[in-house]
C-alpha cells in the first residue's frame, strides 16, 4: 500500500515536471537564432548546357530546415528588365532550377564574368542573394601508353577575349557511379597546374561496365568560388562487360513471390490438401447418400 | 460398465435428453454472456485506436492473444484423442465422454480463428489471405489446416449424433420451436435402416483415421510458426512433438474439467462413473508425464550449452521476471497432477476435478511462456525505444478479449450441451445392450478385461450393426 | 541536386516513350549543331518528357533546345505502377557499407530517416546500438537499418505477398496489402521492423497520398513499417536520406553491379573497401545475406564517450 501510494505521489507529480521540461526546451528553441538562407548555384555540364539552381532554407541552429513555395526572381549583372533571367518558385526541397533565356545572349555574350542577382519579388532594389561567375570550359581526355591508361581534364576559363588556363581548380576525376563519382586514381581529388590541367593515371582496374564494357569517366567541379559547377563526362570503353543476374530474381524459393513458389512445396501442399479435401468431399456425398436413404425408407 | 446394466432403453433416453437450464444454469450463461460483451467493447476499442489499445509493441509484437490461439489450437487436439484414437483401438469406456470431446474441440477450434483475426492489424484485410496467398508462408499452411481440422470436427461431431437426433425428434415436449425445427432439418432423415448404419459406421472411421494426422499437424504447424523463426526459445527442431504432447494433456485435462462439471450439474452419474475419472486419470498420468519428458528435452538441452542468445531467455525463465510463472506452469500443471493422479484416491471424481483444472490453468501460462519471454529476448539489445517497449503486460483490453473468447467457448459448449444430448444415448444405449448380452452369455471377469483389448476397426463396424 | 548521375546501357533505350536526360538532351543538341561531342550513354534517371521544347542560351552564347521537363529541379519521374514498384530498378543491386569507426551516435541519420518516412514518435526505422561484445571489449555505436537480405526471412513468412524482394535487392513493404500479423516482425532477426500500433501522425497533405512501396508513404495503422533503402531517392539520382544527413560519411550507399559506394564526399571501390577494412556482415551464421555490410571501430574518429549524451542511460554497454 505504501509503495502505491509513492507511485501515485509520482505520477501525480509527473506532469509538473514534463510541463518543466516543456518550458525548458520551448526556452531554449526561443534562444537559438534562426536566419533565413537563400543560396544561388551555378552549373555548367559538357560545356554547353547551364543552369541556376536557388537554395532557400530556414537555418535554425546547426538544423537546415527547406523554405517551400517562395518565390524569386533573378537577374543577369543588374536588376533591370532587359537583364530578367526568371522568375522561380522554391519546390519542397526548397529549391528552383533557372536557365538562361536566349534574350541574354547580348549580355552573355559581352563579358567574360558574370554575376547572377537573386531578389524577392516587390522588393527589387534588395538583393537577396549574389553570385558570380566567370565563363569557363572543361575538357577531358584520354591517352594509353604501355598499358598504362590515364586521363587529362583541363580547365580554361574565358579572359580578355581568349580561353585562358584555369590553375588551382579543384576537382573530382573518375567514373560516374550511383549518385557520385569514383576516383579513377589513388587520389579523392585533384588540382589543376599553372597550365590548368589534371592528368589522373588510372589505378582502377576491371571495374565493371555495361554489357559492352562501357564506363563513362566524369570531371567535376564542385562549388568553385570563381567557376560554379563544372561537369564533363566521356564515354570509354575501359569496364569489364558485365551482365546482371536476374536469375537469383527469377528462382522458385521460399523468399519469393506466390508466383514462384518452390515446386517441392507446391506438389506437397497440394497432394496432402487434395487427398484430405478429396476425402472429405466423399463424405459429404455419402452424407447426402444417408439423407437420400433415409427419404426412400419414409415412402 | 456394471453400473449401466439395470438401465433400460427409456431410462437411458430420459436421462440423457438435454434439459433446460436452471437457476445455475442461466447464472452460468449470463455471466459468460457479460464476459463476452466486455471482450467485445474491448475489441470495439481496438478497432477504434488500432492496436495500441494493448500493450504489444515493436519487440513484444505477439502477446496474450497469440499465446491464447495456442492455447485453443492446443485444447481442441483433445477431439482427436478421445474420439479417434479411442475409438480406432475399440476402447469403450471412452464412449460417453466423445461428444464432450468432440464440442471442445469445434468450439477451441473456432475461437482459435477468432482471436488470431482479433489478433491482426487490418482484420478487414482478411480476404488477403485468399486473393494473395503465398503458400511459403506458415501462416498460410496454418490456415489450411484448422480450416481441415474446424470441417473434421464438425463432421465428427455431427455424424455420431445423427442416431441422437432420432430419438430428440421423438421426444415430445420439446421447447422452444426452433429447436425442435433444427432436430428435423439436421437429422429428419435418420431412419436407423441398415444401409444408413453401414455408410455412417464407415465415414465415422474414415473420420477417425483422418483426423488424427490432421490434428498432429494444425499443433506442428502451429509450433512452425515460432520454430521457423530464428529466436532463442523457439528456434528448436523439437517444437512439434513439444506442442503435441503438451495439447494432448491439456485437452485430457478439459475433458476431466468437462466431466465432472456435466456429472454434476446434469446427474450423470451413471453415465461419467468413477471408473471413467480413474481411466482418464491414468490417460493424464501417461501424457502429464509424456509433456515433461518434452519439457525437459527442450529447457535442458540448451540450458546446458548456454548459447549467448539463449542465455538471458532461459535465466529470465528458470530465476528472472518469468519463474513465478514457468514453475507454476511445470509444478503445478504436470509435476503436482502426476503425484495426486498416481494415487487412487487421486483419481476420484473432485480431486481429478482439481487436477484438471490445474492442468487446464497451467497449460494457458505455459503458452503465455513460450510466447513472450522469448519476444524479450532479441539478438540486438532492446536499445533507441520508449521504455514502455521493453516490458510487457497485457492491457485490460486484452485480457477483456482473451477471456471473452475462453467465456465465448464455455458459452457454444454451454448451448450446445442445451440442444443436443452430451452424452450420446444410442451408443450408450447400443453398448448397454452389448454389456448385457455379454453378462448373459460369458464370465464376469471378461468383461473388464474385454474393454481395452483392441479389435479390429471392421470388428467395430460388425458390433456396430 | 546536381543533375547528373550514374549512367548505364540498356536500362529502357528501346522505349520510345520515356527518354533519358542527356540522350535526350544531347541529341537536341546535335540537332541544333552546337555540341562538340556526341556520347551515347543513357542515364540512369528516368524521365517523363513533356515534348515541349524550350529555347536556351548555352555557355558559348549558343542556342539549345531542352525538353519542357529539365526546368524543374528535380525532373518529373514516370508514375510506377504497383508492380514496377514490385520488380524494382533493372540492372541494380544495392548495398550498404556501415562503417563503424566514424559513428558517434549523433543519430542524425535516425532524424532524417524519421522526418522522411513521418515515422511515429519513439519509434525508428534506424536505430543506434551501444554495442559491447564481451566484457573487456571496448564499446562502440552500431546503426542498423532494415539488412536487405538476400534470403530474408520476413519475406518467407509473409502470408500475402506483402513484403517482398525486389530484384534491385531491395526488401519493400506494400502497406496496402500488409495485414498486420507482424509474423515478419517474429522473424527479423535483427529487430528492424516497426508496426504501427495507431494511426500515424502526418500532414492531411501527405496522408491523402496514395501509398507508395518506394517512398513507404504515407504509414497506414495496422501495417508493418521499416527501413527501404529510399528507392525514390535514387531514381532522382540522390543518396538515401540517412546517407545524405550523417555528418561524418558513417554511411555508404551504392550499387553492387558497379562495385561503388559513396557516403556523397567520399567514393570507394566497394570490393577495395570491404577487403582493405575488413567488412563485414551482422549475425553471418543466421544465413540471411544482408545487403548491408559493416567496417569494424578501428582507428576511430571518435572516442566512444562522445556519443554517451545522445544515449539513454539504460541503454549503454550492452553485451
Amino acid at each position: 500500500m505504501k509503495m502505491l501510494m509513492k507511485n501515485n505521489y509520482i505520477i501525480l507529480l509527473l506532469p509538473f515536471f514534463f510541463m518543466l521540461l516543456n518550458s525548458k526546451t520551448a526556452a531554449q528553441e526561443d534562444s537559438v537564432k534562426s536566419e533565413e538562407v537563400v543560396k544561388l548555384k551555378y552549373y555548367n555540364e559538357n560545356n554547353s548546357m547551364q543552369y541556376l539552381v536557388t537554395e532557400n532554407y530556414l537555418k535554425i541552429g546547426k538544423k537546415l530546415e527547406p523554405l517551400n513555395n517562395k518565390p524569386f526572381q533573378l537577374y543577369l549583372d543588374s536588376v533591370a528588365a532587359e537583364n530578367f533571367i526568371a522568375k522561380l518558385t522554391t519546390d519542397k526541397s526548397g529549391k528552383a532550377k533557372s536557365f538562361l533565356p536566349t534574350t541574354l545572349k547580348t549580355i552573355w555574350d559581352a563579358s567574360p564574368v558574370h554575376k547572377f542577382i537573386a531578389v524577392v519579388p516587390g522588393k527589387e532594389d534588395e538583393t537577396v542573394a549574389e553570385l558570380e561567375i566567370t565563363k569557363a570550359k572543361i575538357q577531358i581526355d584520354t591517352a594509353s601508353a604501355d598499358g598504362v591508361r590515364s586521363i587529362t581534364v583541363q580547365v580554361t576559363k574565358y579572359e580578355n577575349g581568349e580561353w585562358l588556363p584555369a590553375n588551382e581548380v579543384e576537382m573530382k576525376v573518375g567514373i560516374q557511379r550511383l549518385g557520385s563519382i569514383l576516383s579513377a586514381g589513388d587520389e579523392p581529388t585533384y588540382t589543376t597546374d599553372s597550365s590548368g590541367t589534371v592528368t589522373v593515371e588510372v589505378t582502377r582496374d576491371s571495374l565493371p561496365g555495361d554489357a559492352k564494357g562501357n564506363i563513362i569517366l566524369a570531371a567535376k567541379v564542385e562549388d568553385n568560388d570563381m567557376l560554379g559547377n563544372l561537369l564533363v563526362e566521356k564515354n570509354v570503353g575501359w569496364g569489364v562487360p558485365t551482365t546482371y543476374d536476374t536469375n537469383f530474381f527469377e528462382q522458385r524459393t521460399l523468399w519469393s513471390t506466390r508466383f514462384k513458389t518452390p515446386l517441392w512445396l507446391l506438389f506437397m501442399a497440394y497432394s496432402i490438401v487434395f487427398t484430405v479435401w478429396g476425402t472429405l468431399i466423399y463424405l459429404i456425398f455419402q452424407l447426402i447418400k444417408i439423407k437420400k436413404l433415409g427419404k426412400s425408407a419414409s415412402v | 460398465m456394471e453400473n449401466l446394466t439395470s438401465l433400460s432403453s427409456q431410462q437411458i433416453t430420459r436421462d440423457l435428453v438435454p434439459q433446460k437450464f436452471g437457476r445455475r444454469g442461466m447464472i452460468w450463461t449470463g455471466i459468460l454472456i457479460i464476459i463476452c460483451l466486455i471482450g467485445i467493447y474491448a475489441y470495439y476499442r481496438q478497432l477504434k485506436n488500432g492496436l495500441v489499445v494493448t500493450n504489444m509493441r515493436d519487440y513484444v509484437s505477439w502477446g496474450i492473444y497469440i499465446s491464447n490461439f495456442v492455447f485453443f489450437v492446443a485444447i481442441s487436439l483433445v477431439g482427436s484423442l478421445i474420439t479417434a484414437i479411442f475409438r480406432l483401438s475399440n476402447i469403450h469406456w471412452s464412449t460417453p465422454l466423445t461428444r464432450i470431446a468432440e464440442i471442445i474441440a469445434v468450439s477451441a477450434i473456432t475461437f482459435a480463428s477468432i482471436i488470431i483475426i482479433v489478433d491482426m492489424g487490418r482484420p478487414e484485410r482478411l480476404l488477403n489471405i485468399l486473393l494473395h496467398g503465398r503458400l511459403q508462408s506458415p501462416i498460410i499452411w496454418d490456415v489450411i489446416v484448422i480450416g481441415t481440422y474446424f470441417f473434421i470436427s464438425v463432421l465428427l461431431l455431427y455424424i455420431p449424433m445423427l442416431p441422437d437426433l432420432k430419438i430428440m425428434n421423438e421426444q415430445k415436449n420439446i421447447t422452444p420451436g426452433w429447436i425442435k425445427r433444427g432436430y428435423k432439418f439436421w437429422g429428419g432423415f435418420w431412419k436407423g435402416t441398415k444401409e444408413q448404419f453401414k455408410i455412417s459406421n464407415r465415414a465415422i472411421i474414415i473420420l477417425s483415421i483422418m483426423i488424427i494426422p490432421v490434428a498432429f499437424s494444425i499443433h506442428t504447424v502451429t509450433s512452425w510458426l515460432f520454430a521457423t523463426t530464428y529466436r532463442p526459445g523457439w528456434d528448436s527442431t523439437n517444437f512439434g512433438a513439444y506442442f503435441v504432447s503438451g495439447a494432448f494433456l491439456v485437452g485430457a485435462g478439459g475433458v476431466v474439467v468437462a466431466m465432472y462439471v456435466f456429472r454434476r450439474y446434469y446427474h450423470l452419474e451413471k453415465y461419467i462413473t468413477e471408473k471413467h475419472f480413474d481411466r482418464m486419470g491414468k490417460a493424464l498420468v501417461l501424457l502429464a508425464f509424456l509433456y515433461l519428458y518434452f519439457n525437459i528435452n527442450e529447457y535442458l538441452v540448451p540450458a546446458f550449452k548456454m548459447k549467448k542468445p539463449e542465455e538471458a531467455h532461459l535465466t529470465q525463465l528458470f530465476a528472472g521476471e518469468f519463474a513465478p510463472l514457468f514453475w507454476f506452469a511445470i509444478v503445478v500443471g504436470m509435476v503436482i497432477p502426476v503425484i495426486v493422479l498416481l494415487t487412487k484416491k487421486g483419481r476420484k471424481p473432485l480431486p481429478m476435478f482439481v487436477v484438471g483444472i490445474m492442468v487446464v490453468v497451467g497449460a494457458w501460462f505455459k503458452r503465455y511462456l513460450i510466447v513472450t519471454p522469448t519476444l524479450l529476448h532479441p539478438f540486438l539489445p532492446m536499445q533507441d525505444v520508449p521504455q514502455s517497449y521493453k516490458h510487457y503486460f497485457p492491457s485490460w483490453e486484452e485480457w477483456a478479449i482473451a477471456m471473452g473468447s475462453l467465456a465465448g467457448a464455455l458459452l457454444i459448449i454451454t448451448f450446445f450441451v442445451r440442444i443436443f444430448p452430451i452424452i450420446p444415448i444410442h451408443e450408450t444405449i447400443e453398448e448397454q445392450k452389448e454389456v448385457t448380452d455379454e453378462k448373459v452369455t460369458s464370465q464376469p471377469q471378461l468383461k473388464e478385461k474385454e474393454n481395452f483389448i483392441p479389435v479390429t476397426t471392421g470388428g467395430l463396424l460388425a458390433k456396430r450393426q | 541536386m546536381s543533375c547528373n548521375c550514374n549512367k548505364e546501357e540498356g536500362c529502357g533505350s528501346n522505349n520510345s516513350r520515356r527518354e533519358f536526360l542527356l540522350t535526350g538532351l544531347l541529341a537536341t543538341m546535335a540537332a541544333v549543331g552546337c555540341s562538340d561531342e556526341k556520347t551515347p550513354f543513357t542515364p540512369q534517371e528516368e524521365v517523363a518528357l513533356s515534348g515541349q521544347k524550350v529555347k536556351l542560351l548555352s555557355v558559348d552564347g549558343e542556342i539549345i533546345e531542352v525538353d519542357k521537363a529539365f526546368l524543374k529541379p528535380i525532373p518529373d519521374l514516370p508514375t510506377l505502377t504497383n508492380s514496377d514498384e514490385r520488380k524494382g530498378i533493372p540492372g541494380k543491386k544495392f548495398v550498404m557499407v556501415i562503417d563503424l569507426s566514424r559513428c558517434k551516435n549523433l543519430k542524425k541519420c535516425q532524424s532524417a530517416c524519421n522526418h522522411m518516412h513521418f515515422v511515429h514518435p519513439g519509434q525508428s526505422w534506424i536505430k543506434i546500438y551501444s554495442m559491447q561484445d564481451s566484457e573487456h571489449s571496448a564499446p562502440y555505436w552500431q546503426p542498423t537499418t532494415c539488412m536487405h537480405c538476400d534470403e530474408p526471412p520476413c519475406v518467407k513468412v509473409c502470408p500475402v505477398d506483402a513484403t517482398f524482394k525486389r530484384q534491385d535487392g531491395i526488401v519493400s513493404i506494400d502497406s496496402d496489402r500488409c495485414i498486420g500479423c507482424r509474423f515478419c516482425m517474429a522473424a527479423c532477426p535483427y529487430s528492424t521492423r516497426v508496426f504501427n500500433w495507431e494511426e500515424p501522425v502526418m500532414p492531411e497533405e501527405v496522408s491523402k497520398q496514395h501509398y507508395s512501396c518506394e517512398t513507404s508513404v504515407p504509414q497506414k495503422k495496422g501495417t508493418v513499417g521499416k527501413c527501404d533503402f529510399c528507392p525514390d531517392m535514387v531514381r532522382k539520382g540522390e543518396l538515401p536520406h540517412c546517407v545524405s544527413a550523417c555528418p561524418n560519411g558513417v554511411f555508404m550507399f551504392g550499387d553492387m553491379n558497379e562495385d561503388s559506394v559513396t557516403n556523397g564526399a567520399e567514393t570507394f571501390r566497394f570490393s577495395d573497401l570491404i577487403k582493405d577494412k575488413s567488412g563485414y556482415r551482422l549475425m553471418e551464421d543466421l544465413g540471411t545475406k544482408p545487403s548491408v555490410y559493416y567496417l569494424p571501430p578501428v582507428n576511430r574518429s571518435f572516442p566512444y564517450e562522445t556519443g554517451i549524451e545522445n544515449q539513454a542511460a539504460e541503454d549503454l554497454h550492452h553485451h
